[in-house]
């Protein structure tokens, strides 16, 4: 298998980490923001645990750790493995970018 | 990048070995032609068959040397022990496989056909006992009725205690084919990486085609081959192409090819794997055609390839016809019996038969009068001689019948005679032949194009399979597309070399496809004579028709449940040879097309690959790599035990001499510390650099604990939970400017925590303004304790430097100039409990502190101790370290939820306020002793109430980390036990399943020694 | 107390043994060093600050830093890319207060860490360097693919490691340079001769200038 990575260019899947689906967003969570402790429970509870199980393609949190560090947004086909596109995370490099939580 | 192939192994020459028997006199060979073959008659080899001495010649395979010595019996069958002959001349094989070579290198289940031929080669039959002509086991043949389909299953199901002791062994021993070496292999192997835009597989006429269109035009190409020559079949069938002789066309295409810089050779490479995204592995035979690798060089290697385009010119395999006595050695496929005559001027017989279902099967004819045999027969079924074969029925007065051979009789040395049955009136004749040449047609190899789970498709009109939706990036061409003239695989092979390259980008012309005639082919399907012998579908396994029929009867009409209910095609070989007729079985008896009945999965490797390429450089002291402190070298002249940890290797203890045992040296090395000073090397913690305006932010939502407040110049513990709300990892962190912190980890999760940190810096906190870099290797930090420490310290710093507790109190961290000119950074931090510091230097200076630091401490008794001391000590003080933090404790279990902030968010607060995770009846970190001070403790043992039954409702916890505490001078322990804390002082039970040990012991706090905390605080 | 004596070691120390090694011949098919008394600084833009941190290096390096894997020859030191928005600043060791001066001429715009001991670098060259390189390094090295002044970040044995190509070396035969993490280097230098062996290996020490 073979991932291109947005800074580094195509490797093989040895130097990449994978982390799993990118859609859950970390809740926003402010002590003593004023919600309610099971709504919070709730959020986390779903950003942690819940997962679809996608048949088709997919966006995965994938780290090139055996390369530039760079954490990537991957839409990959879960069925034929095929990469159709490689992003970097918000924060790769210096980037500057707002928080993207719920 | 040019050439043959990494290693050149062309230019190299086979040596001799001097385990052949010389002086015996070599058997003459008997059935060597006078012809022109591609041999070198000039390098006769000497080579031994189950002890007896041929010769051969430079070219030959061990097949074709056995062949062009008379030789055809070389083995016994799996379950049956019948005799069994050469049936191929490639790497399809599923009959003749030997033993090769002997001692340590002895390796079975090799394919004579693609064996090269060595001066001293060793080759020896196998499955047989006690002698290959004689063999004992054969009387499998009476049982015969037994060993049908499923027998296994059938046969041996009860009662279960005999298969242990019965059945398995004598199936062992009665079924197994080869032998493998039970010495460690002396030989070496290694993996490499090649890329290319265009990878051609197979160097046939369509390869050679392909490879020729893509290099001219400019594309990186390598061509790969099984073989030890390229050519394919026109080695064997010859032919005309663009006006010449197919040899002299070889001649010129292989000129063209090496003179073109972007193309790269690779013989004696077999591609076995197709992987996603243009992945591609193959098997280098380096030296297997030698009888000992060269020193320096490996004996087989694994290339994985990279390639943006493949073009699979894989060819195609000759299908056999199942009839009775099929198998009987001397029955041989049409085109192997050319390729020995042809290409290694080797005579399969001399006075041959032919039975084909098709019109390739009838150049046989023309290739065995030619040699000066006789073609005695040629059986065709089709009742129509092929219009472009009729003039050789004049020329050669050939005796040709309509009809299928129903029977093969013979001994052990081979065929003797055939029985042919008449197709129309059904009656028979015997025909004496010493060899019977089969084609049943042409299977397109598929394989590699449908390791992708595609699907092949059903040719009607050539009755075989050919490629479907095949890999992304991947075409076929030639005969393995299904073109199975000469012309065509020319055609097709330059056609899809050209459009890879094109697609590939490149812009030079591919120039025009080499131009051959297209002979007819037609063929009428003909899988299986009926008869009353065994009539083999799968030789290597032993599976007859009508274990195949059996199978329908029994309901196993999937080609998946077929496969595995009779085993069929799940030998070495992989079915090359039998799948198609297995299943045109199947479909003929179920009712079906053989398009509905289906083929089973193609899976890699295509063939057999040894465990040892998988491997390669990765063994012994290879396995994995390794990762060294600063101060290795200087522990191992200091007699350092080491130990791995992860991938380092770290000092455990260090012995001296008259100690007994490691517990003495360990003992010794605490007492030191606890009594005077002693030096541990810690660089292995990880280290992280984490800088930027916003680093006291980021480590405020990392770790439970604030670090935003930490004060310059100060340390702190830290714990940071995963967001499921588990301890992660800990370690202290100090804060060396306003905006840089120097973060710590434990040794083991070092790496896994910095991808953590990045997945929070990039993912999670993109806007804090923070910049993380590992910072292990470049420090070598040493950690110094014992009441001496600072005493010590005192003598190597610079006499400016102010060590009291005033000047620098305990959590401190500063930079201090050593003696001499280094600058280091100090740390008043304590894992042992005692009065310590740990100090950093650049790595270079590693071995330099460590030398130094015991000339400083030589009037305290300095001690350099291991990763066990410091064990002891951690455990004595109640410190948790891995056996704690196991991934399914909370802070609160490790007694530290305290530390957990309430005023900010971080990883893993809210899930870490579970229900689960804060339930009153957790399981805890307690201190543990025996009750019997003499008791050793083991961790593993589990807790329970005092004068339970062991077992899972009484289980309370376990034992996690123990020692030796020489301070208590009894063994004690860390545990993890249901509301611990509550039960300080309680006697309960230790049970050990393992050890079968039961005792009792104490729930006790788990700082064992110096509670209050002075002796660190100094 | 006279003072203590800091006598350096190399990461190197055991593992590399001068002079040829393997397969003897009239060629040397590989040559191997390793390259001492470097200083490695690792210059990392902070949040929003690419533009500022590729001034800042105009100004000390006298050439941008590449933006794309690759390297950039400046004054006294190459840069070479190491990541997105940061790159490792290579020079010959000098005066001991390099990386505050860095940290001076950076202080705001980039993050700075001193990595001069952290990596071990090694020089591999020789006609059949890419061969070698070819059983441990899984990068197309072929000189489409990577011309001289190419760099990579990529793993070897499971580790992280920086590659570039320098300048050819006279004889015309590419010349790459491996920086790998100091307690790896005595393990992957093994790794590398023994990938050499089968072409003749020439080991060595070298200074940087």
């Amino acid at each position: 298998m073979r991932i291109a990575c947005p800074f580094c260019g195509e490797r093989e899947n040895g130097e990449f980490t994978y982390l799993g689906d990118a859609a859950p967003k970390r809740p926003n969570f402010v002590v003593d923001g004023g919600e309610s402790p099971e709504r919070i429970e709730d959020a986390f509870y779903d950003y942690v645990y819940l997962r679809d199980n996608l048949a088709g393609v997919m966006r995965e949190y994938w780290y090139h750790g055996g390369g530039c560090r760079s954490w990537l947004v991957a839409e990959r086909n879960t069925v034929t493995h095929e990469f159709i596109a490689v992003t970097a995370a918000p924060g790769a490099g210096a980037a500057s970018a707002m928080r993207a939580g719920e | 990048m040019s050439g043959y192939s990494q290693s050149e192994p062309l230019a190299r020459t086979a040596p001799i070995e001097a385990n052949v028997r010389k002086g015996a006199k070599p058997a003459s060979q008997s059935h060597r032609l006078p012809g022109d073959g591609i041999i070198d008659r000039r390098s006769p080899l000497q080579f031994s068959f189950d002890g007896k001495t041929m010769t051969g010649f430079a070219g030959d395979t061990l097949a074709s040397a056995l062949v062009a010595n008379g030789v055809k019996l070389v083995g016994r069958s799996f379950k049956y022990h019948r005799p069994r002959g050469i049936v191929t001349a490639g790497s399809e094989e599923p009959s003749a496989l030997v033993e090769m070579r002997t001692g340590a290198r002895r390796e079975p289940n090799t394919r004579a056909t693609t064996q090269e031929l060595y001066d001293g080669l060793i080759a020896n039959s196998q499955n047989r006992w006690p002698s290959l002509r004689r063999d004992l086991m054969s009387i499998n043949q009476l049982f015969a009725p037994i060993f049908v389909a499923g027998f296994y299953y059938k046969t041996f199901m009860w009662p279960a205690r005999f298969w242990e002791a019965i059945y398995e062994p004598m199936i062992r021993r009665a079924a197994g084919l080869g032998k493998s070496a039970e010495l460690p292999d002396p030989d070496h192997y290694d993996k490499a990486w090649a890329h290319c835009d265009v990878l051609v597989v197979g160097a046939g006429p369509a390869g050679l085609s392909a490879a020729l269109a893509a290099g001219r035009a400019g594309s990186r190409v390598i061509l790969v081959e099984e073989d030890s020559l390229i050519g394919g079949r026109l080695l064997s069938d010859g032919g005309e192409i663009d006006g010449l002789d197919a040899r002299e066309w070889l001649r010129r295409a292989t000129r063209e090819l090496v003179s073109l810089p972007n193309v790269r050779i690779m013989t004696r490479t077999a591609l076995f794997g197709v992987y996603d995204g243009g992945t591609y592995a193959a098997l280098e035979r380096v030296s297997d055609n030698v009888a000992m690798p060269d020193r320096h060089q490996v004996r087989q290697r694994i290339w994985r390839i990279v390639a943006r385009r493949s073009v699979v010119t894989a060819g195609a395999i000759e299908r056999p016809i199942v009839f009775s006595g099929n198998d009987r050695p001397g029955v041989m496929m049409a085109s192997a019996v050319r390729t020995y005559v042809n290409r290694f001027a080797a005579l399969p017989g001399k006075r041959v038969a032919l039975f084909t279902n098709n019109d390739d099967g009838w150049r046989t004819v023309e290739t065995i009068e030619r040699a000066g045999a006789h073609v005695v027969a040629v059986i065709d079924p089709r009742h129509e001689v092929p219009v472009q074969y009729q003039r050789l029925v004049d020329t050669y007065d050939l005796r040709v019948l309509a009809g299928v051979v129903s029977d093969v009789k013979g001994g052990v040395d081979g065929v003797r005679s055939i029985v042919v049955t008449n197709g129309k009136n059904g009656l028979t004749q015997r025909i004496d032949t010493d060899c019977l040449a089969v084609s049943g047609g042409w299977n397109p190899n598929v394989g590699l194009s449908c390791f992708h789970r595609g699907k092949p498709i059903w040719r009607e009109d050539i009755a075989a399979f050919v490629p479907g939706n095949a890999p992304k990036g991947m075409a076929t061409a030639g005969a393995a597309n299904g073109e199975l003239s000469l012309g065509a695989c020319l055609r097709d092979g330059h056609s899809a070399g050209a459009r890879a390259a094109a697609e590939c980008g490149a812009v030079g012309k591919p120039g025009e496809a080499s131009k051959a005639d297209d002979e007819a082919y037609s063929i009428t399907p003909l899988w299986h004579v009926k008869g009353k012998g065994k009539a083999f579908v799968d030789f290597q396994h032993d599976v007859t028709a009508s274990d195949v029929t059996l199978a329908q009867r029994e309901g196993f009409e999937s080609v998946e449940h077929l496969k595995r209910y009779t085993t069929l095609g799940m030998a070495t070989d992989q079915g090359k040879t039998s799948n198609i007729n297995g299943l045109a079985i199947m479909a003929e008896a179920s009712g079906r097309t053989i398009p509905e009945t289906g083929t089973t999965i193609y899976r890699p490797p295509y063939a057999p690959v040894a465990i040892g390429a998988f491997a390669g450089h990765h063994r012994d002291e290879n396995f994995h790599a390794t990762r060294l402190t600063p101060s290795h070298h200087w522990a191992a002249r200091h007699g350092a035990v080491f130990v791995d940890t992860g991938l380092w290797k770290r000092a455990q203890w260090y012995p001296r001499a008259g100690e007994k045992d490691w517990l003495e040296s360990v003992t010794r090395e605490v007492l030191a510390v606890r009594n005077g000073v002693g030096f541990c090397d810690v660089s292995t913690l990880g280290k992280v650099d984490v800088r930027g305006a916003d680093a006291g932010a980021f480590l405020d939502r990392v770790y439970i604990n604030a670090f935003s407040s930490l004060a310059v110049g100060k340390a702190r513990y830290g714990l940071m939970l995963r967001e499921d709300g588990i301890v992660m990892d800990d370690g202290t962190t100090s804060r060396l400017a306003e905006d840089h912190y120097f973060l710590t980890t434990t040794t083991a999760k070092a790496g896994p925590v910095m991808q953590h940190l990045e997945f929070c810096r990039q993912v999670l906190f993109p806007e804090l303004d923070v910049q993380l870099t590992s910072a292990t290797d470049q420090w070598a930090q040493l950690s110094i304790a014992g009441p001496n420490a600072r005493k010590l310290l005192q003598a190597l710093v610079d006499p400016s430097e102010d060590l009291t507790n005033e000047g620098f109190p305990f959590m401190g961290v500063r930079e201090v100039q050593l003696r001499g000119g280094v600058t280091a950074r100090l740390f008043r931090i304590s894992f042992s409990g005692e009065m310590a510091f740990e100090i950093s230097v650049p790595a270079r200076y590693g071995a330099a502190m460590a030398e130094n630091l015991m000339i400083a401490g030589k009037p305290y008794g300095v001690t350099p101790y291991g990763t066990e001391a410091l064990g002891v000590m951690r455990i004595e003080k109640g410190h948790v370290a891995g056996p704690e933090l196991n991934g399914t404790t909370t802070a609160d279990d490790l007694g530290l939820g305290k530390m957990m902030s309430k005023k900010k968010d971080f990883i893993g607060r809210v899930m870490a306020g579970r229900e689960a995770l804060t339930a009153p009846n957790r399981q805890v970190v307690v201190g543990i002793k025996p009750v019997d001070r003499a008791r050793r403790l083991r961790s593993g043992a589990h807790v329970i109430p005092k004068g339970a039954i062991p077992g899972p409702q009484t289980d309370q916890g376990y034992v996690t980390s123990v020692c030796f505490s020489p301070m208590l001078d009894q063994w004690i322990g860390l545990g993890l036990v249901e509301r611990g804390r509550e039960r300080t002082g309680e006697i309960v039970g230790i049970h050990d399943p393992l050890r079968t040990e039961d005792y009792e012991a104490e729930i006790c706090s788990p700082v064992f020694y110096d509670p209050e905390g002075v002796r660190q605080r100094g | 107390m006279a003072d203590f004596s800091w006598n350096t070691q190399s990461p190197l120390e055991r593992a590399l043994v001068p002079g040829h090694h393997g397969v003897t011949g009239t060629q040397v098919g590989v040559m191997l060093e390793e390259v001492r008394d470097i200083n490695l600084v690792q210059v990392m833009a902070r949040r929003g600050k690419v533009v500022e941190t590729v001034k800042a290096a105009k100004k000390v390096f006298g050439v941008e830093p590449p933006s794309t894997p690759g390297t950039a020859a400046g004054r006294h030191a190459t840069l070479i890319w190491s990541g997105p928005d940061q790159f490792i600043a290579f020079s010959a060791r000098s005066e001991r207060d390099h990386f505050s001066k860095l940290s001076d001429a950076f202080a705001g715009v980039a993050s700075l860490s001193d990595q001069s001991d952290g990596r071990c670098l090694i020089r591999i060259g020789g006609p059949r360097a890419r061969q070698a390189l070819s059983k441990f390094c899984s990068l197309d090295l072929d000189d489409r693919a990577f011309p001289p002044g190419a760099a990579a970040t990529t793993s070897i044995d499971h580790t992280a490691t920086n590659i570039w190509r320098g300048a050819d070396s006279s004889d015309g035969h590419a010349v790459f340079h491996i920086l790998v993490f100091t307690s790896f280097a005595d393990s992957l230098w093994h790794t590398i001769q023994d990938a050499a062996l089968e072409y003749g290996v020439q080991a060595s020490l070298a200074h940087t200038a």
